[in-house]
């Protein structure tokens, strides 16, 4: 797709800072999540499809940047579709597989060959369903594209022993960010390959220490064997560490990585991004996220989700050159209606 | 004359104007009019898509041409467009609907934790192919071999004592002498221990060959072990591994890690849980076994107790609602009484 450079109505010297905020509350989303699980379940999981739509439109729908919000438009049939579609491969698979297991090395190619169109199929989809204002966003990533950006640069950087891991994550992150546009204006990304590698090196001593700090209580107990109850002990705090590890560094890292590739995105020539998010916090906000869950056993889940949210959505703005709730764009040209629905017919959403 | 205020959108555009809506003349049609008067925008009503009321979200419809009224006046197109108000967020914002829906969840989810999970793991493991089960096991096998199982040390009478017991026993099943095989290993890491596998294969360690003090209770074991294999519980317990994640993931409709890791403590101990009443029935069956061959269960029962002092002592393993296995006491208690056949 052509980039097409903005426009500027307004004098170049007009900058106008629109922070993103998110409206939503715990209380009413509470009403709405409880309700739509319990029709789920009623259902036998059918209606779990609109469940999500709801869900979706809910937090979207209630993110704002200046006079606008976001909105999801997907239908619920289609979701559906995609869900029975991937069930009944399962199934096949299950059968299959239980019938020959020499069948797994065919599926097993079968998947890799088709995951790249999984991804680019689901992330068109979303973009595509998504809207800020009366405008859609569209992705216009390929098959080749998400080939080499998910695969191919994975498989290099276990080659390389993970050396280029963090151009591995560059590449995604340019697959999923400098395809996307917003009405015919193009996203754009430039990733500083050093400033990957100094974030990817924290993330590298921080799973040391977690390491140590797994091993420590089976090293504290020598004798620990003879003992069930202190081997228990020692057991539980290590799993209790690897918990801690396992959601509080992948959500402290990727504050870092979004705050870098946000900060050098731009939409057309004149809109900047920035996003400060803090990666304590969000470390924080996930974990004890997750304590509040367990301990109601799950009834504090959509607290949860709006709290995140909303932390998210107060550190992120756009600064532009006019209020960007004004960009003028049309997306679809008259007539191309038709065009754009048999293009996204083979479009579904596999979550992932 | 009724008249919504909101925001009109030239069609795929963010080019936004102050706005009002009502219905047109003809009764069948809606019209969107500019502050100054001017018609914006006007389609036959069962063109327009109107978005179904969500919390506070404002309302939009959306007209064929792509241009778009919104209004935060969700009370307002509720009362003009009556059929259209959704009775999905009524239900929504009822806080006694609210709780109806939590007694429902959990009532359900009783159901599934209780009924569903046992029964699909079950029908799902009498449904699974006897080469799976073999495959499962050969990989097993090969992860534990000369790593934490190594070569019998006992002698070769013994052994052949061991497997004659095993024969008879398994004589007295319904499914003959086939459908198992016992590997004796010694096992110096795991203890005086013995467990079944998938295709039926049992595998008993010297450790525990060596702390039997006689061969009844041996064959209470033995016993044990074929049951768990009758009801195929290694298989059951790996489909009940995957089933409640799955059905989290599937009902709350977020796979994401933060889902998992919040189902992993749940999902340990529902585990364990249905862990315990496998070795409850597989200590059933063995007791029923054994008497009616006229044997006494409760001699197995004074092994439990006697792995049980030697492995943690005498104040005992720890709490039962942790463990894989029911506390000895009550397992040997109910070995000793269990009803004749």
């Amino acid at each position: 797709m052509d980039t097409i450079p903005l426009t500027a109505p307004l004098a170049p010297a007009a900058s106008v800072r629109n922070a993103m905020r998110f409206e939503g509350s715990a209380g009413e989303y509470f009403k709405i999540w409880i309700v739509n699980t319990a029709l789920t379940i009623v259902t036998l999981g059918i209606f779990s499809a609109w469940a999500k739509v709801r869900s979706k439109r809910y937090f979207y729908g209630n993110t704002y940047i200046g006079s606008h919000a976001f909105d999801y438009h997907a239908s619920p049939l289609r979701i559906l579709l995609g869900r029975a579609i991937a069930l009944g491969l399962l199934l096949i698979y299950f059968l299959t597989v239980a019938i020959s297991p020499k069948l797994l090395g065919l599926w097993y190619l079968l998947f890799i060959v088709t995951l790249p169109w999984l991804i680019k199929s689901s992330l068109r989809f979303a973009a595509r369903n998504t809207s800020y204002g009366n405008v859609r966003f569209d992705f216009a990533g390929t098959y080749w594209g998400a080939l080499t950006a998910f695969l191919f640069w994975q498989l290099l950087a276990t080659i390389t022993l993970f050396s280029t891991l963090p151009l591995a994550h560059r590449a995604r992150d340019y697959y999923m960010i400098n395809n996307h546009s917003f009405g015919q204006v193009a996203f754009k990304t430039t990733i500083p390959a050093g400033k990957l590698y100094k974030i990817y090196l924290v993330g590298l001593a921080l799973i040391i220490g977690a390491l140590i700090a797994i091993m420590l209580p089976y090293g504290l107990m020598p004798n620990a064997k003879a003992h069930e109850v202190s081997w228990a002990l020692s057991v539980g705090v290590s799993s209790l560490t690897t918990i801690v590890v396992v959601l509080a560094m992948p959500a402290f890292i990727s504050a870092m990585t979004t705050n870098l590739a946000l900060n050098n995105m731009q939409l057309g020539e004149s809109f900047k991004f920035e996003s400060t998010l803090s990666p304590d916090r969000m470390a924080w906000i996930v974990l004890s996220n997750l304590v509040a869950t367990v301990a109601t056993f799950g009834l504090l889940y959509p607290w949860a989700r709006v709290r995140r949210a909303r932390y998210m959505a107060s550190c992120i703005a756009v600064t532009g050159p006019s209020d960007i709730g004004n960009i003028q764009s049309r997306l679809i040209p008259p007539g191309g209606a038709v065009g754009e629905e048999v293009a996204s017919f083979f479009d579904l959403d596999f979550g992932l | 004359m009724m008249q919504l205020i909101g925001l009109h959108f030239a069609p795929g555009s963010n080019h936004q104007a102050e706005a009002s809506l009502r219905i047109a003349a003809d009764g069948k049609s809606l019209e969107v009019l500019g502050s100054n008067g001017d018609l914006l925008a006007s389609a036959p009503r069962r063109h327009v898509t109107i978005t179904s009321r969500l919390g506070g979200l404002r309302r939009k419809l959306e007209f064929p041409d792509g241009a778009v009224f919104e209004t935060a006046d969700n009370d307002g197109v509720d009362a003009l467009l009556k059929g259209y108000s959704g009775s999905l967020s009524r239900l929504e914002r009822s806080w006694q609907l609210a709780v109806t829906s939590l007694l429902v969840i959990a009532a359900g989810a009783a159901w599934f934790i209780y009924y569903g999970v046992p029964l699909g793991a079950r029908w799902m493991a009498a449904e699974t192919p006897l080469s799976l089960s073999r495959m499962i096991t050969n990989q097993t096998l090969l992860a534990m071999d000369g790593k934490i199982l190594l070569p019998t040390t006992l002698p070769l009478k013994r052994q052949r004592e061991i497997q004659d017991r095993f024969r008879t026993i398994a004589g007295w099943e319904d499914r003959g002498t086939g459908r198992y095989s016992l590997l004796l290993r010694s096992a110096p890491h795991i203890g005086p221990n013995a467990f079944a596998l998938p295709d039926g294969r049992i595998v008993m360690t010297d450790q525990l060959a060596l702390m039997v003090q006689n061969n009844i209770e041996i064959d209470g074991v033995l016993a044990h072990e074929m049951a768990h294999v009758n009801h195929a519980h290694g298989m059951q317990s790996v489909y009940q591994a995957s089933l409640v994640p799955a059905a989290i993931a599937f009902i709350t409709g977020d796979a994401s890690q933060f889902a998992q890791l919040a189902v992993i403590l749940p999902a340990v101990l529902l585990q364990s849980a249905y862990s315990r009443n496998f070795e409850q029935q597989a200590d059933d069956d063995a007791a029923s076994l054994l008497r009616q061959h006229g044997e006494d269960p409760g001699q197995m029962a004074n092994f439990l107790e006697r792995m049980e002092l030697k492995s943690c002592g005498k104040t005992g393993c720890g709490p039962s609602w942790l463990g894989s296995h029911p506390a000895t006491a009550i397992r040997a208690a109910r070995l000793r009484r269990a009803p004749a056949p």
